[in-house]
């Protein structure tokens, strides 16, 4: 035998004369390994892919399959045959059906319950009330404030009293029409700014921690830079006070859970959840289980976007029935009820001021925000945060000043959603300089333009700033919509704005955070003899394309097609932790770590190769199934040639990957609050109509850019980017939660909370930036939330360039734009609203200065990208400071306060006089 | 509020009803006032078409009914006993997508994947009676259907290929074919 065949024969001897068998695992179609697709090689790597902002640390790992190419969701077969499987299509033998009794008051004292009457209907199986679980859980571990089922009080119209297992849904809601609830009716709250005072009876006891007796759940004061002197340096003001309505996620499929209590004395759930890892720990809290003896099974999510990342009480509620009747319970929500559960956008009051000086630099933003949390904190500590602390960029500025509170009040809580707790601040802030550059007559982008700051820099608050696409964005999109042929100069009734939006990817410090130093994300892969990958992740899918994005990852990363990996991400019994899908972090953290456990494998099958062929790994490349010398491709193996080697002795073969994020930031408190690893731009230009006579809206066209970093799958972000205009189109148009007189929220349904129909939505051009994230997956940051944030401030500011008349409640309803058109008509003493004058621009002086500025930081910018400037740069450094160091290190009125001076608080603003109460634990009682 | 509810007690009399749903004739007792998405999921067992709202505002629950596209949420099943019903789970020929199926997936006109359903069978209902819809022609065929992911532009995408495929003569790739071999060779 010569030495070549012996060489080919490694592993599988084959008797001589006899037919070669095939290896186990072959089998397929396209038997013939596919070149490498050299215009997806990047050049640091000798291929064609362009890139112009250098290279990329994951780019020897591109093998140029996957990986930025449109790919569609992996699970998407299964999705459109009608067999993907939701909360509610989990069918188990012998299920009982569970229904939940309750509150019909806003706040009230539960005195007693009486069950006879329903325990006696036949078909009923068993009834659970608050004395079943007493424990108290919630999202974030510090403010744990919610039960299973009301505990001596119920909060809100909609909490939950009792619940009900029955053989069917009509007995089981008779049961729940026969459970007679006695309550004594306490005074409720609904006005947020009531929530300030003092109460008799707040909505929560916090304990030592509680602030005053008022229903403040938490307060925030911040003060960075130059605030005694932002008004004295002001050439110009913006003041405004907004009013947000709360909005709802309206995801398609209502909330619905079964629980399977099984024989040997372990918990099921199936639940269409975000975020299973957290379910799984509220489940080990509330039934007093270890969290080894609970499954949680994530069924396919019909739609998440926040409403569905807390642990929720009906999933408790199912588990207790399923353990008190012994059989699977299914507890479905209708539509209304979901409403009751909320967890939408906080309705809140925001007090915007934005300064600018006569260099045109914002030397000042000052927020005040009250947002009211309803009945529970759910994430609202997070959010109390965000609302300031997520618009210190991309702006350089002079002076932040920050006051925000959250209030309880007796409605539904208030929780996370899709941009969470800065849609709407971000919102004001852009509102705000388009009224700034209109008083300095300067274009509102070149205003932008000029007060971004660099890559590689720290934000006022001293968040860490890696890539920013801004710059691109904002002249991409000044580009694709003509704005300099249209802004400013389109008829009554047509106008067109800008707005911007900045996105945490992934939150630096996780909620659970554990001394331990626990990964935020890890990813197991087995690879076993058969070639197909199998990748365990704990990342909840829930329509963004989680899986399909750690598929591309792994596949890009082993050169393997997609169909030949299998995505596991479904229960907490086989996947790793993870924590789940919230803050944009997914993409991110998984990704990582999926590459980092794929890397591994990578090793081994490159050490396998080089045994195999006798090759240095160094000169071995992965291309289509096969690895092979990059000098001479004709020698290689095929990848299941090298896995079986690999596997010799130890079968098969597994990796583990985990992403953690890197120490940053600074030490103040509430310094973690909004620090990411990487953070997401965009930058929206919307084209509107007004009709001046009805103060309908209508919105034509939309040019959406957004810097993600990295598209590992584009088709997904212009899903991302299209749907997240839809959804803020909603919140500026016509979506409310509206609350009666009498606190009543008046509009359960999809009839009366209007989301946006096809006819509705405008023509949406997604821009993708790629700004190439050092830290990011192969360069990618987030694309789910944050491009959201802009088309709310480019909508607003788009209604102004056409009638000139802003609006600061949201939504823009037509009945709310007319009644403001009116008020604009009476004081020009105008009577036709046709005869309004639209408004122009006449640049200043000032134009050419920031014109100037941002050329000379463009070439800044593009400096910094290329690495040839690697200066630490601190925010503050267009006001004259030292970049390289923080301010505050260096000058005694660079401030950096998280406490209200004595000054302060003799006129607090409205969120601010939070803080003239003192905590119990504070008082010295 | 579910405490001020009507009772709902299952009444005592069914009454029996058969119709053909995706091709194969089912009978089955039902309760006069039962609905016709409750008997879909419940007894026929088609999980594919979905309740999001219960008072047809989303059209999750989509069905053609003879080949109309109605609202299951809101039919008596009795109404349309001795109908042809399809659902979702019957625009599939075996394992030959419906074309709306297939460039679905590849236009991204799904995401979570729950409004999916309703949405396919009003485009395949709508595909059937104009195989060239206009850009406004398919607007108003998927009207009364909420999507709150896609923002529904990649819907329209879908659709217009799926119309190209259509009226191409090409069918769509069969879900059962071989699929990528570990073990490829190498050809120069």
């Amino acid at each position: 035998m010569s030495e070549k065949e012996k060489k080919e024969m490694v592993g599988y001897r084959q008797q001589p004369g006899k037919i070669p068998f095939s290896r186990p695992g072959s089998g397929g179609k396209s038997p013939f390994s596919e070149p490498r697709d050299e215009e997806m090689i990047p050049e640091s790597q000798g291929g064609k892919k362009n890139q112009p902002w250098g290279g990329h640390r994951h780019d020897k790992l591109i093998t140029g399959r996957v990986v930025g190419k449109s790919t569609s969701l992996v699970d998407s077969k299964w999705k459109v045959t009608g067999r993907a499987k939701y909360g509610d299509d989990i069918r188990l033998p012998n299920e009982l059906i569970g229904k939940i009794v309750r509150s019909p008051h806003h706040y009230a004292r539960v005195l007693s319950i009486d069950l006879s009457k329903a325990l006696d209907l036949p078909g009923v199986i068993s009834i659970a009330t608050g004395d079943d679980a007493k424990n108290k859980f919630g999202v974030l571990p510090v403010t744990k404030d919610e039960h299973a089922m009301a505990v001596d009080r119920v909060r809100h119209i909609g909490d939950l009293v009792a619940c009900v297992a029955a053989e069917d849904e009509g007995t089981a809601l008779e049961a729940v029409r026969l459970i007679n609830v006695e309550y004594e009716i306490l005074e409720s709250i609904h006005d947020m700014k009531d929530g300030l005072n003092d109460s008799e009876k707040p909505i929560h006891d916090r304990g030592e921690y509680h602030i005053g007796e008022a229903n403040v759940q938490k307060r925030v004061f911040q003060e960075f830079g130059n605030i005694d002197s932002m008004q004295e340096n002001a050439i110009a003001s913006h003041k405004n006070n907004w009013f947000f309505n709360g909005v709802n996620h309206a995801a398609t499929e209502p909330h619905a859970v079964v629980a399977d209590w099984d024989p040997s004395g372990r918990l099921t759930l199936y639940t269409p959840q975000q975020v299973p890892h957290y379910v799984h720990r509220a489940l080990a809290d509330v039934l007093e289980i270890p969290m080894h003896q609970i499954n949680v099974h994530r069924t396919f999510v019909g739609g998440g976007f926040g409403g569905k990342s807390d642990p929720f009480p009906h999933e408790m509620c199912a588990s207790i029935l399923a353990r008190k009747s012994g059989r699977p319970v299914r507890i479905t929500f209708d539509r209304e009820e979901v409403y009751w559960i909320n967890r939408g956008r906080h309705p809140s009051h925001i007090e915007m001021n934005l300064h600018a000086d006569e260099k045109g630099r914002l030397c000042g933003i000052e927020t005040d925000a009250l947002i009211d949390g309803g009945a529970f904190a759910s994430f609202g500590h997070v959010t109390t945060y965000y609302n300031g602390v997520l618009h210190t960029a991309p702006y350089e500025i002079g002076a932040f000043h920050y006051t925000g509170a959250r209030v309880w009040t007796n409605k539904p809580a208030s929780g996370a959603m899709r941009g969470h707790g800065a849609v709407n601040s971000r919102c004001a802030v852009e509102v705000g300089i388009d009224d700034l550059s209109e008083q300095l007559q300067v274009d509102p982008i070149s205003f932008r333009l000029a007060n971004l700051l660099p890559p590689n820099s720290a934000t006022i608050t001293g968040f860490r700033v890696t890539s920013i696409g801004m710059r691109e964005c904002l002249e991409r999109v000044m580009e694709e919509s003509d704005w300099k042929n249209k802004f400013r100069k389109m008829p009554l009734g047509h106008g067109i704005g800008i707005g911007c939006g900045f996105f945490i990817s992934g939150s630096g410090l996780p909620i659970h955070w554990d001394p331990n130093k626990f990964p935020h994300a890890t990813v197991h892969l087995k690879i076993d003899m058969d070639g197909g990958v199998t990748v365990h992740t704990g990342a909840a899918d829930i329509g963004q394309g989680s899986d399909t994005v750690v598929a591309q990852s792994v596949a890009e990363v082993l050169g393997l097609p997609l169909d030949m990996i299998r995505i596991k991400s479904r229960e907490t019994d086989t996947s790793p932790v993870d924590l789940g899908s919230y803050s944009s972090r997914v993409t991110f953290m998984n990704a990582n770590a999926a590459i980092s456990a794929a890397m591994k494998i990578r090793e081994d099958l490159l050490n396998a190769t080089s045994e195999i062929t006798d090759s240095p790994i160094e000169k071995l490349v992965i291309g289509d199934r096969r690895i092979f010398r990059k000098d001479d491709p004709a020698v290689g193996v095929s990848y299941l040639e090298a896995l079986h080697k690999a596997q010799e002795e130890r079968g098969a073969l597994v990796a583990s990957g985990a992403y953690r994020t890197p120490p940053m930031g600074r030490a103040h408190k509430g310094a973690a609050a909004g620090l990411a690893p990487a953070y997401s731009f965009s930058a929206y230009v919307a084209e509107v109509k007004v009709d001046v006579e009805t103060g309908q809206t209508k919105v034509e066209k939309v040019w959406a850019a957004h810097d993600c970093g990295k598209a590992l799958n584009p088709l997904a972000v212009k899903g991302q980017i299209i749907g997240s205009c839809h959804m803020g189109m909603g919140q500026v148009l016509s979506e409310e939660m509206r609350y009666g007189r009498t606190g009543n929220l008046m509009n359960t349904d999809l009839l009366d909370y209007k989301i946006p129909s096809v006819h509705e939505m405008p023509e949406v051009t997604p821009i993708i930036v790629e700004s190439n994230d050092p830290e990011g997956p192969f360069g990618a940051k987030e694309a789910g939330e944050g491009p959201l944030l802009p088309i709310l401030p480019a909508v607003c500011n788009a209604v102004y360039d056409a009638i000139g008349v802003r609006s600061n409640e949201l939504p823009i309803t037509p009945d709310r734009l007319y009644k403001n058109i009116e008020k604009k008509c009476r004081k020009l003493k105008i009577d036709d609203p046709m005869d309004l004058p639209s408004p122009r621009l006449e640049y200043s002086e000032l134009q050419e200065i920031l014109e100037k500025r941002s050329q000379e930081h463009s070439i800044r910018d593009r400096d910094r990208r290329l690495k040839s400037d690697i200066k630490p740069y601190h925010n503050g450094a267009l006001f004259g400071m030292d970049p390289t160091i923080p301010p505050d290190e260096v000058d005694e009125s660079w401030k950096v306060t998280v406490i209200p001076s004595e000054e302060y608080l003799e006129s607090p603003r409205l969120a601010g006089s939070a803080w003239l109460h003192t905590e119990r634990r504070k008082r010295g009682e | 509020m579910s405490v001020i509810r009507l009772p709902m007690l299952p009444g005592s009399e069914k009454i029996p009803w058969k119709a053909s749903i995706n091709g194969k004739l089912i009978s089955k007792p039902i309760e006069s006032n039962a609905i016709l998405l409750d008997v879909l999921r419940d007894q026929v067992g088609t999980l594919g078409v979905k309740r999001g709202c219960d008072m047809g505002t989303c059209g999750c629950c989509s069905v053609l009914i003879d080949g109309k596209p109605k609202l299951s949420c809101l039919v008596l099943a009795q109404e349309v006993s001795e109908s042809e019903i399809t659902t979702v789970e019957g625009l599939a020929d075996g394992h030959h997508l419906h074309p709306i199926q297939e460039m679905f997936g590849e236009y991204g006109g799904s995401q979570c994947g729950f409004c999916t359903p309703g949405f396919l069978v009003v485009i395949s209902a709508l595909l059937e009676e104009n195989p060239t819809p206009n850009d406004s022609e398919i607007k108003n065929a998927i009207e009364g259907n909420l999507c709150r992911c896609t923002g529904y532009q990649q819907i329209v995408d879908s659709v217009r290929a799926a119309s190209e495929l259509l009226n191409s003569g090409n069918t769509v790739s069969n879900s059962t074919e071989p699929k990528s071999n570990p073990n490829p060779g190498f050809d120069e």
